[in-house]
């Protein structure tokens, strides 16, 4: 293939890849990304969790919490990037997403705290305004609503469980004729006929007469996928109260969303976006990543550019695999990896303990430029770069950080590769 | 890997070791992101999603044991799944063969597998309407014809079947002269359409090939058999598949490379016959490996420096492209894209439509037409917004689809090239372009 100058390959399109893609575009590199499928964006709430918990405690203030992480974990990717760039990159996604008509809310100051579809609370940054009325530091009571004929929802349990955390809570499963009749439903489609209006005015009236004292009404996360500001704001009409979203199982339609918003602002700016090309071998040279090969049909196909960033989600995006003797490998590039050395290492013997698992802190280790480097601290090679999950030195699902971590080094990394120190 | 011309054949190759795609069941960790995605899923009830279909309902398939589900049947082959499946799940293909399944068991009805087999053998019924071509139109295409083909066999009344064409693609190259100075040599798989539809669609690819300094070699072959796999007719898609290697492979091995314009039977050639009917022998490995989409070669031309790209006259158009679906299981992106990059002052307009909803031969059932119409709704909508004259399609059946929902024509890429190189265009290109 021919090189391409002055360009940028992103592998992987969790919301690293998607940030870092979406910032090397916008700012004229011409960005191609590649993904073998998608992830992330369709699994997680579709919220951007900075730190929800710290030394076991749930945090209330991320930007406390993280100057007390960075000086306890130099190594933690937010240690790296610094707080400045944690601030820059969820200013940058909040305009993105306001210009998109779906503004994200929250700040560094202070954790929204939702309500989960089990009942459980939790913390996060940034929330899309169809979800913040639901925050339980307000403590007015609440109708959680579902669809008898949707599975993925329960709202009594949810409302139960909520109740027995002392929040004013009630649920209540509607049965709609326009659901009753249908074999297939998915949060999906479910979302599509919330962006009907006579599905909206059937749901708003089937909601109203179970109000009562509630003043505010909480739904499964299905209130549209492209229209869900209108969504929102006609529902809220009809039952003259505020109403909020709950993420619930995969997919994820708040999660989607994002996904639409960054691969739109991505190809906009004349980047590409490839899903179904699955990276098996790459070639370097001089210190240098010369190639890229993606799997095709009867072939491999080559990518070749001047820089890459490698966005690949470790463990839970297969960018690193482990074996049973204990091995964690980076597949693509065979970079090294920082993790525990014997598989006797990888769990501590409680399988639910807050202090976590050694294992799930394993990944590449990087330089302040996000470099992966070697065991001298230099990079490996002068053209690779790392961004999300596949970093090491953080536990994502347990500080409930994975979402800013994604976002924040995506950022950072994109900025890097385009000049920006 | 030895440095080569991307015209000269492999002849050695590595033999790869393959596996049944079931096997890629096991990784499915149940996210629903394929069936998010599935445009058939989107349109209708009579078809559970791409989970279900593939890694769910293929635990419950068993060789000897009644098909659990005949659902699978709706599942229209279009790859989305694939393409955003997290974990490398081949749902696609395990649909297809659990489509096989039912009908080697004998549980497909007997008017439906007439009928899938009439529409599913385009080379028997282009050798005997051809010939008759106005006529033969006429049968096809007329109300009677038509409707009489719905209440009897569940051909779709309004199906977007094509017109045979006056002349074949290959009585147009008896009469056509044979370069005198060509430094190369390619072969050209046709296929069907081509042939005893769309002969226009050679013929540029033809001009373009030429003008690039190949001779193109056009020897006997027939239909790929894509239709029949798509049906679950296995055992005659593996005898067409075989009469293909034995037609092609003396070329391949004389080192030249086999090019194709139908994104379906160049997929077919290169994966799809090898994969669904576990069919991997050497010489079927060497025809996959020597067999590329005409973009694909194109550009891997220009990646070398050896495309023409002087002197192209420049098409003062915005119209908008649809990559149809065999490209995702090509895996190469959007080659179509980026040649016609190549084109001055065309402007190509991407759609970002998952499927036209045809399918192959899928929405010509008359049980299936209005899923296919709903599922490509987005596209019409999309094409007719761009106010162009006309679309652009690499896949002939997406293109008779199209033109049928839309009321305007659909080209091939290699027709804008062979116009852009200098080549007359012919219809409908040649009423549809500004000068």
């Amino acid at each position: 293939m021919v090189m391409m100058n002055d360009s940028v390959l992103v592998i992987g399109a969790g919301l690293a890849g998607l940030t870092a893609a979406w910032q090397t575009a916008v700012s004229g590199k011409k960005t191609r990304l590649i993904a073998k499928g998608w992830g992330v964006t369709h699994w997680h709430a579709g919220c951007v969790d900075v730190l929800g918990f710290y030394k076991q405690q749930l945090v209330s203030s991320p930007v406390a919490a993280i100057g007390q992480l960075t000086a306890d974990y130099p190594q933690h990717p937010y240690a790296l990037t610094g707080i400045e760039t944690v601030a820059e990159a969820l200013a940058a996604l909040q305009a993105l997403c306001a210009e998109a008509g779906y503004p994200l809310h929250g700040s560094l100051e202070r954790n929204w705290l939702l309500p989960t579809a089990v009942g459980t609370l939790r913390p996060t940054c940034l929330a899309p305004e169809t979800m913040i009325a639901g925050d339980l530091r307000l403590d007015t009571p609440m109708l959680i609503v579902g669809f008898q004929h949707f599975g993925d929802f329960y709202a009594q349990m949810a409302a139960d469980n909520l109740v027995a955390q002392g929040v004013l809570a009630r649920g209540v499963m509607l049965d709609l004729p326009e659901l009753a009749g249908r074999r297939v439903l998915t949060p999906v489609i479910l979302a599509q006929l919330m962006e009907q209006p006579a599905f909206r005015a059937e749901v708003g009236r089937a909601v109203q007469p179970h109000v009562g004292e509630a003043a505010r009404v909480g739904f499964p996360a299905v209130l549209g996928l492209q229209q869900a500001m209108a969504v929102k704001a006609d529902l809220e009409g009809q039952l003259a109260r505020p109403i909020f979203e709950i993420p619930i199982l995969p997919p994820s339609v708040p999660g989607m969303r994002l996904h639409h918003i960054l691969w739109h602002a991505i190809e906009r700016a004349g980047g590409r976006v490839q899903e179904g090309m699955l990276v098996v071998g790459a070639e370097m040279e001089g210190g240098q990543v010369t190639a890229v090969y993606t799997e095709a049909a009867a072939r491999q196909r080559s990518h070749r550019f001047d820089q890459y960033i490698l966005a690949t989600g470790g463990l839970l995006g297969g960018g690193l695999v482990t074996n049973f003797e204990g091995g964690v490998r980076e597949v693509i590039f065979d970079l090294p990896v920082a993790g525990p050395s014997s598989r006797l290492e990888w769990f501590q013997q409680e399988f639910v303990t807050a202090m976590g698992h050694p294992i799930y802190r394993a990944g590449l280790e990087v330089d302040e430029n996000l470099q992966p480097v070697a065991e001298n601290g230099r990079p490996l090679y002068n053209n690779l770069y790392a961004a999300g999950s596949t970093l090491a030195h953080c536990d994502v699902i347990r500080e409930r950080s994975l979402e800013g971590v994604a976002l924040v080094t995506g950022y950072k990394v994109g900025r890097l590769v385009v000049g920006d120190s | 890997m030895a440095k080569q011309h991307i015209w000269e054949a492999q002849t050695e190759i590595e033999l790869g070791e393959y596996r049944p795609v079931e096997l890629t069941l096991d990784r499915c960790i149940k996210c629903n992101i394929c069936v998010s995605a599935c445009p058939v899923t989107a349109v209708t009830d009579l078809f559970p999603g791409p989970k279900y279909e593939g890694p769910q309902g293929g635990r419950f398939r068993q060789k000897r044991q009644e098909t659990p589900d005949h659902s699978v049947d709706y599942c229209s082959g279009c790859r989305v799944c694939n393409m955003v499946c997290p974990t490398g799940v081949r749902i696609a293909e395990i649909n297809a063969r659990a489509r096989a399944d039912i009908v080697a068991q004998g549980k497909q009805l007997l008017l439906g597998r007439l009928r899938n087999n009439l529409l599913a053998r385009p080379e028997l019924l282009g050798k005997v309407g051809q010939p008759l071509a106005p006529l033969a139109n006429v049968a096809l295409h007329g109300k009677l014809g038509s409707w009489l083909a719905e209440k009897t066999l569940g051909i779709a009344q309004n199906a977007p079947l094509p017109s045979f064409s006056r002349q074949k693609f290959s009585g147009w190259l008896k009469g056509h002269p044979t370069p005198t100075n060509a430094a190369r040599k390619v072969v050209y798989f046709h296929g069907c359409s081509t042939e005893y539809y769309e002969p226009r669609v050679g013929k540029a690819a033809v001009q373009v090939l030429e003008a690039n300094g190949f001779e193109v070699l056009v020897p006997p072959q027939n239909c790929c058999g894509l239709p029949l796999l798509s049906n679950g007719e296995f055992v005659a898609a593996r005898a067409y598949h075989q009469s293909n290697i034995d037609h092609l492979l003396d070329y391949v091995k004389s080192g030249y490379v086999i090019v194709g314009t139908s994104t379906s039977c160049t997929l077919t050639l290169k994966e799809e016959a090898p994969e669904l009917l576990d069919f991997y022998s050497e010489e079927a490995q060497l025809l996959a490996t020597n067999t590329y989409d005409m973009n694909e070669f194109l550009l891997l031309l220009h990646d070398e420096g050896e495309l023409r790209t002087d002197g192209l006259r420049p098409i003062p158009l915005t119209l908008p492209y649809h990559p149809p679906c065999q490209y995702r299981a090509h895996r190469i992106g959007r080659p179509a894209v980026e040649l016609l990059d190549l084109i001055p002052e065309l402007k190509i307009i991407e759609s970002h439509v998952a499927c036209c909803g045809v399918a192959g031969t899928y929405g010509y059932k008359s049980e299936k037409y209005e899923i296919a119409m709903a599922v490509g709704r987005p596209l019409f909508d999309f094409i007719h917004k761009t106010n162009a004259p006309f679309s652009v399609c690499d896949s002939e059946t997406c293109r008779w689809q199209i033109t049928h929902a839309t009321n305007l024509p659909s080209v091939h890429p290699v027709e804008l090239l062979a116009f852009a190189y200098g080549y007359a265009a012919e219809a409908p290109l040649l009423f549809l372009l500004p000068y």
